[in-house]
């Protein structure tokens, strides 16, 4: 369990918690004033500056050691923000996790307040100009996204039910397309997303900085060498690269410290050798969100 | 991650070419939000008092990952305008 587990998991995972889907949690944290304002902008969240802090141009200043730790430090303080006086600008109380396909369908079947609909991917569109609906928003976020005619995907039913929300979730999974689940604003989860890397803001500010947008999964993968036949379909289902082939041993090779947990590995292997365990099993990565 | 370059990149997009003032609207090219691996460009509207803030009218293209451009200049090739430079 990571730190937004102890917060708001009540005894569980952060995203297993109902009341973090609920109505009441939603006027709690203000997630009406909050989506409307952010929602807006939240194509321009990569030029806006936070803060007084400009994103746009200053990875240089992130890959530099010293300078680059100072930075991470003032802005994952801004992301995980939960004080009252939270600004909605940017992307302040914004914060998301990969998850196993079977706990994201787990939330969709279970948790998820609805209406649930589906919405054009706004990272994609800001990184390719390509509309992709992807995104699976709940309750109070469908609602308030209705009002920006741009995410909202032609010839997708709108709202849908859960059956077919699940389905469309599965459907990209198989895609390989990773699962990853928000608070927007924390503690109130309103989306799961299927995400790929660089074309996903959160996976890229994480997995490329090293900025707590994401977190990696409760899981981390583990291999059978025993069952491996080196057939290698495996390497190009991983999205962050933990996968290797070596002609060698002929098989893979998993770089743990790479793996961010979302099991679509499984997918691609026919041999059964890859499976998910949880994170804090294995002494490696645990504790290593 | 991916390493600093030494010496750093700069890219300019010419505002008079693309964008809100331009000859191209980049909503109806993104030829170079494509092309870029990274990517290092961001489509984003921009704000305008007077416009429909649901519904924006104004876009334009931006380079926000600059430090993890390559310098491999497809963008310039593929930029029907001309309106990318890349030097360093
Ligand atoms: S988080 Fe993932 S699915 Fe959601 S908008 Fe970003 S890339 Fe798209
Ligand atoms: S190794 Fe498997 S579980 Fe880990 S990140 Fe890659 S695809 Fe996901
Ligand atoms: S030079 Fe290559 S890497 Fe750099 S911005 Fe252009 S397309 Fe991207
Ligand atoms: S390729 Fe050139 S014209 Fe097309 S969106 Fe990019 S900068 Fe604009």
């Amino acid at each position: 369990m990571c730190e937004w587990c102890l917060k708001h998991g009540d005894g569980g995972k952060w995203y297993f918690n109902a009341r973090n889907y609920q109505k009441e949690l939603a006027e709690e944290t203000n997630a009406v004033e909050h989506l409307n304002d952010i929602l807006k902008v939240f194509d321009r969240s990569g030029v806006t500056p936070v803060y007084g802090m400009k994103f746009a141009g200053s990875g240089y200043k992130l890959q530099t050691p010293i300078v680059g730790r100072v930075v991470k430090r003032i802005i994952n303080r801004v992301l995980h923000n939960e004080g009252p006086k939270r600004k909605h600008i940017g992307v302040d109380g914004h914060f998301g996790q990969v998850l196993p396909i079977e706990d994201a369908s787990y939330i969709i079947e279970n948790l998820a307040t609805e209406p649930l609909t589906l919405n054009y991917c706004v990272c994609r569109y800001m990184c390719r100009g390509e509309k992709d609906a992807r995104c699976l928003i709940f309750g109070v976020h469908s609602e308030i996204v209705d009002k920006i005619p741009r995410y909202i995907p032609e010839n997708v039913k709108r709202p849908m039910d859960r059956e077919e929300a699940t389905r469309m979730l599965e459907s990209f999974s198989e895609q390989g397309l990773v699962s990853t689940v928000w608070f927007h604003p924390v503690p109130f989860i309103s989306a799961i997303c299927s995400c790929e890397n660089p074309d996903c803001m959160g996976i890229r500010m994480r997995h490329d900085y090293d900025i707590g947008l994401l977190y990696k999964a409760e899981y981390v993968i583990q291999f059978n060498p025993d069952l491996c036949e080196g057939l290698r379909a495996c390497v190009s289902a991983c999205q962050f690269g933990a996968l290797s082939f070596s002609p060698t041993k002929d098989m893979v090779n998993v770089d743990l410290d790479k793996c961010y947990g979302c099991g679509n590995c499984r997918n691609a292997c026919q041999h059964n050798a890859l499976t998910l365990v949880p994170r804090n099993d294995i002494k490696q990565v645990a504790g290593r969100y | 991650m991916i390493a600093v370059r030494k010496g750093k990149t700069k890219i300019l997009i010419d505002l008079s070419k693309c964008g809100p003032d331009g000859d191209i609207d980049p909503r109806n090219c993104t030829k170079c939000l494509k092309q870029c691996d990274r990517p290092v460009f961001h489509l984003h509207h921009v704000i305008v008092d007077g416009d429909d803030s649901w519904d924006p009218s104004y876009w334009q293209v931006t380079p926000v990952y600059i430090s993890q451009c390559t310098r491999c200049m497809r963008c310039i090739d593929v930029c029907p305008v001309n309106a990318i430079s890349v030097s360093w």
